[in-house]
């Protein structure tokens, strides 16, 4: 398993504190050497101002060793600048916490600045103590006293790339922290900052752009395999243009998570139920043509299920890359929780192709196409009928113990009707760009073209 | 000259052969016992020659020249044209030179003048020269090597014999005289030159022939200037006489009478003599020059001696300066006196000298590429003149690792640009050899074959210093050529990243022409390897591009086209007579021709197959494949297959009846395939395309008439297993393209269910079809209209469905793109210049609003 293990591929895009978990977990699993995870453990934690987790792990380390003194020292120094970081970030809290205060600030932050200057007599610097207390907060592990810190500093400062970067720093607190419903927002918020500084055309920008871009989609999946809507959210952003774009040019291997999600998701888009836009309904097959075209750069047990099941048609192949992928996301960090659920609606989607194919099913042959004993079988594709669309077309017959399935095909009308339904609504959006041209009659100038060359 | 030869321990081979050839014309002479004598006095002879000549440009108006005086111009011209012939060895020219002569010396003896002396001495050289060859080719004959290089044509050696004769004819007639040259020579040059001197009163500056050998060096030069030049004036080159001697030649340059070949020699002769560093690259700089300048005309090319004399020039340039860093040779200096010698210690730190290597380099390699362009391809002219590429790729390398060292960024990124020009289209083995000899050069650049292990990651960096550079014409012809080398070997996945990730679509049309080119090249390159690799598909739309031109070889640069409607102007031609890629680099259109045609036949058959109705038979996937299936269709009688279209019109007929095993015969009997490298995989994989094609186009076509058919039978039909039937049943099945079918697992047949249409429907969807494609049409005109952004919006809708969809949809746009150009060029009556202006305007447009 260890050949399809991702983490060395994801642990570079992510931040050391994001990491120890998956470490973390690691250490549970039997794919790795434990002692070797522990070691690199160690080292990611002799980064970051957790020392008593530090200190820890090189216990469990070297069971009959010294604790470094370094490690010592550095307590010592951080208690320090605790204390005095903490001094400077209360004056700043004191003011603002004032009721009188948050009554008055608007939303114009120079406005802000110029008032709490006047009044309170806070400088900028003192703001930015804000800033540097929460990620010193953030460097020890107290991720909700750090997102909150930040937050309040966002909120009065005006310094761009401190502010970007406490995005960042917020977002990774709020994950480590499990508030998955304010990560989701934090998340959309800096998808928009990214977006947006993509007027810039020079080289750079497009360059360190798309790092960024690497980066969110990598700590993204944090909050995408926790929220309970996450795995929508991640279709929705995965499959826009630039971030596929991005998966494609710095980082195949989300490739995984974004098929797992759409197999996840399956039953969500057949049934209708909850409100989907149009791009995750065709999820499906957009993913099986970008696993067409990027089956060169990065392929896995999952995403060749889907190859196998849905451009070979090889139901066989198909079954066995099942069994390994079931396994494969047993052993993923991400996916861990979903490997039932995933079982599942792979069954499903190989179920539900072999229907639409076949008009007379050998059920013993259904069932062994599913790793099903012929019983579980049998009411496996009960169930399958009862719940999917398919009920009124297909029968058991266990005399013959086959299905037998009858689609009628489609009414002409309905051929029609299908074909004419997108019409007046792509019309209007051809007249409503026709509007938006004549009422900005300075053409665009042409967006940054130059993506990063290899 | 001779002395830089000496140095290069590697001569090239094919530049070796002359040299070679005189060397050995030496040793004949040597042992005819008139060695020094004959060959100082060829010399001497064109020395006077060029003496005279110039003489008679500079008396033009003071007096004018006796007949006598002509006519022995006459004679010495002709004499010296003959020197020339010998030195390449072109017994042809010689002879007919040699009757000229013969003629001329009869007309002297007309008018009862003596014989020159020059004729004399020429009949010795020509027969000691005469001897040598003729010694060379029973040489040649005796060791009976296939050596063809070495022996001589047979044009040539027919011309060789019948000189033979002739020269043995006239020395009788002058057996006298040439006994007295040889057997003592101070004598006849003493009588011979006394009595010209007599003779020729009209010309008192008539130098008598030397006696003193020493002096024959140095003579011909100096009394060009000095007009008082009598026979023991003639003085040396000295170190003293460099630099006026530079001055007046540079204050010659770039007048019409100015005699270049005579400055030429003039300068070697001072770099013999040239002892600092400094002077001897004043001396390189100007004959360098000197040599570029020998040709007037932009349209001919250097001959092949001159050219590598200059080749080798440049390289003793770089490497006297780069062993030397105290000198250096910039395109910008502050100024300085040209007539001082100028060293380090005078001039406090770098002696910078006003010249500029790049533009040596890009003339050699323009010059090598014009003589390519020249030589009859199918030659082996043409084979021994690419056998100095690799002298050039020397010299492009040494310059690379000149800059390197002096830190030129700019000169070095066009010296990178020319050497990954020379090795992009290469296959490895090529590759190899041209690095090979690096290593040991005296100023290896930084980028090796041998460093980097293999030609892939060799122009990786290069290509990614190019990438780094900040010139956008050098980044994306940097791009091209790197696409193009992973096309070349099979990596169709790289190739595509880099062409798609450049953008490189939107922006070729004002692009330069040659780069547009190189564009189509990598274009074509690409839909070679998708073919090559079974990317059916892919190969099919990208090789569409290029021949729904319907010029391919244009498009390509490696033929003209003959327009029917329109006349091009001369400049035009020439203009796109010098475009021309030179033959080696050429990309075999049949084969193109082939690939596509055959990847498009895989595509369309079960295509046409499928379509039911006429009105769907508009929609085409590859119109030139479409009009020749037409065309062979009307065909009343069709013979046996001949040319490789033949062929695929045939398969593709017996592809519709099902016969998959006479299609892949036919298509495996096309000869051309033989150039396609690993052309056995590649016939594998045909025929498994084939088959199934044929199993698709078999359902399509005979389906409607089952309503079963056993899976078992048609994989024996098509010798396919049964499970590739049922998986490409299965696919056919799930994308809807047989909509009324499904498969019966137990019984192994194929399921059709068949629904008759009543009229009113069919009338229906028609309808319900063309109304969607209205609106489609709408949305394209609306795209076209916004323009650039629109086109943007476009893509990333297209990266929505996989690159592959953006792919064609950026084709789409260059496709539309292209039309437009091809109607501003009807109108404007230009050739690719047109088109070329037109991006241009384009883009001056859009940069004003």
């Amino acid at each position: 398993m260890a050949e399809y293990d991702l983490t060395d591929k994801t642990l570079p895009y992510l931040d050391r504190h994001l990491a120890i978990p998956i470490l973390a977990y690691l250490t549970e699993k039997t794919v790795f050497n434990v002692d070797q995870v522990r070691a690199a453990q160690y080292e990611l934690a002799k980064g970051t101002n957790m020392v008593d987790y530090t200190i820890g792990l090189f216990k469990e380390l070297h069971p009959d060793e010294e604790v470094p003194a370094e490690l010592l020292s550095k307590q010592e120094k951080m208690l320090s600048t605790y204390e005095r970081l903490n001094l400077e970030a209360q004056a700043v809290l004191d003011v603002i916490e004032n009721p009188e205060v948050a009554q008055s600030l608007r939303q114009d932050k120079l406005q802000n600045l110029q008032y709490l200057k006047e009044n309170y007599n806070l400088s900028l610097e003192q703001i930015t103590a804000l800033y540097h207390f929460g990620q010193f907060q953030y460097s020890f592990g107290n991720y909700s006293g750090a997102s909150d810190y930040l937050y309040h500093f966002r909120v009065l400062s005006t310094d761009n790339d401190l502010n970007l970067s406490a995005h960042w720093g917020k977002f990774a607190s709020d994950i480590l922290a499990g508030k998955w419903d304010v990560a989701v927002d934090e998340l959309n918020a800096l998808k928009e900052l990214i977006d947006s500084r993509s007027s810039t055309t020079a080289d750079t920008a497009a360059l360190s752009q798309l790092h960024s871009r690497t980066w969110l989609l990598h700590w993204s999946l944090f909050v995408y395999f926790n929220h309970d809507q996450g795995r929508m959210f991640l279709l929705e952003t995965f499959l826009n243009p630039s971030y596929l774009n991005t998966i494609q040019t710095s980082s195949p291997w989300l490739l995984r998570y974004l098929v797992a999600a759409a197999v996840l998701s399956r039953k969500t888009t057949s049934g209708g139920t909850t409100m989907t836009s149009s791009r995750v309904k065709h999820a499906l097959k957009d993913i099986i043509k970008i696993i067409e075209v990027s089956s060169y750069q990065y392929h896995d047990p999952i995403t060749d299920f889907l190859k196998e099941l849905f451009l070979e048609f090889d139901f066989e192949a198909a079954q066995r890359e099942l069994a390994t992928a079931v396994q494969v996301v047993e052993n993923d960090f991400f996916l861990r929780e979903f490997a039932s659920e995933f079982l599942d609606n792979a069954r499903y989607l190989i179920s539900e192709a072999y229907c639409r194919i076949h008009h007379k099913i050998d059920i013993a042959d259904l069932s062994e196409r599913l790793n099903l004993s012929r019983d579980e079988g049998e009411k496996w594709i009960v169930n399958l009928i009862r719940e999917t669309k398919m009920g009124s077309d297909a029968k058991i017959d266990l005399e013959k113990n086959i299905i037998e399935i009858n689609r009628p095909p489609l009414p002409v009308y309905q051929h029609v009707i299908e074909k004419t339904r997108g019409l007046s609504f792509r019309t209007q959006a051809i007249g409503a760009a026709l509007e938006k041209q004549t009422a900005a009659q300075v053409p665009e100038s042409q967006p940054g073209v130059v993506e990063p060359a290899r | 000259m001779s002395g830089s030869e000496d140095e290069k321990p590697s001569k090239p081979a094919a530049g070796g052969k002359p040299m070679g050839m005189a060397r050995f014309l030496k040793g004949a002479a040597g042992s005819s016992s008139e060695s020094s004598d004959s060959d100082s006095e060829e010399e001497d002879e064109s020395d006077e020659d060029e003496d005279d000549k110039s003489e008679s440009g500079d008396d033009v108006k003071v007096t004018i020249k006796s007949a006598k005086d002509k006519r022995l111009d006459e004679m010495e011209a002709v004499g010296k044209a003959m020197d020339n012939a010998v030195k390449i060895n072109d017994w042809v020219a010689i002879t007919t030179e040699f009757e000229k002569l013969v003629r001329q010396v009869e007309r002297q003896t007309n008018v009862e003048e003596r014989v020159p002396a020059f004729y004399i001495r020429t009949l010795v050289s020509l027969e000691a020269s005469l001897n040598a060859a003729l010694a060379k080719e029973k040489e040649a004959k005796e060791k009976d090597s296939k050596d063809a290089k070495k022996k001589l044509n047979t044009a040539n050696s027919r011309a060789l014999n019948t000189m033979k004769q002739r020269v043995r004819k006239t020395s009788k007639e002058y057996e006298k005289e040439i006994q007295l040259l040889q057997t003592n020579p101070d004598e006849f040059e003493k009588q011979y030159g006394v009595q010209e001197v007599v003779q020729a009163q009209a010309a008192p500056k008539k130098k008598k022939a030397k006696t003193d050998d020493e002096t024959l060096e140095g003579k011909a030069g100096d009394d060009e200037f000095t007009t008082v030049g009598k026979g023991g004036k003639a003085m040396h080159f000295t170190v003293e006489s460099i630099f006026p001697n530079l001055q007046l030649i540079q204050e010659a340059r770039g007048r019409k009478n100015t005699d270049r070949a005579e400055q030429i020699k003039i300068l070697e002769k001072l770099l013999e003599v040239a002892v600092t560093v400094y002077q001897r690259i004043r001396i390189l700089l100007a004959l360098i020059s000197a040599r570029f300048e020998y040709n007037a005309s932009i349209y001919s090319h250097m001959t092949t001696e001159l050219w590598t004399s200059a080749q080798r020039e440049v390289d003793l340039l770089i490497s006297i300066l780069s062993s030397n860093p105290l000198y250096s040779v910039e395109e910008i200096t502050p100024d300085y006196d040209e007539s001082i010698e100028r060293n380090p210690e005078t001039v406090g730190g770098v002696v910078r000298t006003r010249g500029s290597i790049i533009t040596f380099v890009d003339r050699l390699d323009d010059e090598f590429n014009k003589s390519l362009q020249n030589i009859d391809p199918h030659g082996t002219d043409y084979v021994e003149r690419l056998r100095d590429e690799k002298a050039l790729y020397q010299t492009i390398c040494l310059s690379q690792g000149y800059y390197e060292n002096t830190k030129q960024e700019d000169p070095r990124s066009r010296v990178i640009m020319r050497r990954l020009e020379h090795i992009y289209s290469k296959p490895d083995a090529v590759i190899q050899a041209l690095e090979a000899p690096l290593p040991n050069s005296t100023s290896p650049p930084s980028m090796m074959l041998s460093k980097l292990g293999s030609s892939t990651a060799l122009i990786q960096a290069l290509s990614t210093h190019l990438y780094k550079s900040g010139n956008t014409v050098l980044k994306y012809r940097g791009m091209l050529c790197h696409s193009y080398h992973h096309a070349f070997h099979n990596d169709i996945h790289t190739a595509r990243d880099i062409l798609l990730m450049s953008h490189l679509q939107e922006m070729i049309h004002s692009a330069d022409v040659t780069t547009q080119i190189l564009y189509n090249r990598t274009l074509v390159q690409i839909g070679l390897c998708a073919f090559r690799v079974g990317l059916i598909k892919d190969a099919q739309v990208t090789l569409q591009e290029i021949f729904s031109t319907q010029r391919v070889k244009e498009i390509l640069a490696q033929g003209l086209h003959q327009q029917r409607h329109q006349q091009m102007t001369p400049e035009q031609e020439k203009a796109e007579k010098q475009r021309q890629l030179p033959f080696h680099m050429h990309i075999n259109t049949e084969l193109l021709e082939a690939a596509f045609l055959v990847s498009s036949m895989i595509i369309e058959i079960p295509l046409l197959a499928s379509i039911e109705s006429e009105e769907q038979k508009r929609k085409i996937v590859s119109k030139p494949f479409r009009r020749l299936l037409d065309f062979a269709d009307r065909q009343v009688f069709t013979g046996p297959p001949e040319s490789t279209r033949d062929h695929i019109m045939q398969a593709s007929k017996a592809l519709q009846e099902g016969d998959w095993e006479r299609c892949r015969d036919l298509v495996y009997s096309i000869k051309i395939w033989g150039l396609m490298p690993e052309a056995n995989e590649v016939k594998e994989m045909l025929a498994s395309r084939i088959q199934e094609a044929a199993l698709r186009t078999y359902l399509f076509t005979y389906g409607p008439h089952y309503s079963t058919l056993s899976l078992s039978m048609l994989a024996q039909t098509f010798s396919l297993s049964q499970k590739a039937v049922t998986a490409i049943v299965s696919r056919m099945i799930w994308n809807e393209e047989l909509p009324t079918t499904s498969l019966d697992q137990s019984a192994g047949v194929i399921v059709f269910h068949h629904v008759e249409l009543s009229r009113l429907q069919q009338l229906a969807q028609t309808l319900a079809e063309r109304v969607g494609t209205l609106v489609e049409q709408n949305e394209k005109t609306l795209d076209q209209k916004q323009g650039g952004s629109g086109a943007w919006g476009d893509r990333a809708e297209g990266a929505k469905g996989g690159r592959k969809e953006g792919e064609q949809t950026q084709e789409r746009n260059r496709r539309s793109d292209r039309a437009r150009g091809g109607a501003a060029r009807g109108a404007r009556g230009g050739g690719r210049g047109a088109r070329f202006a037109q991006g241009l305007g384009n883009r001056m447009t859009s940069v004003r609003t």
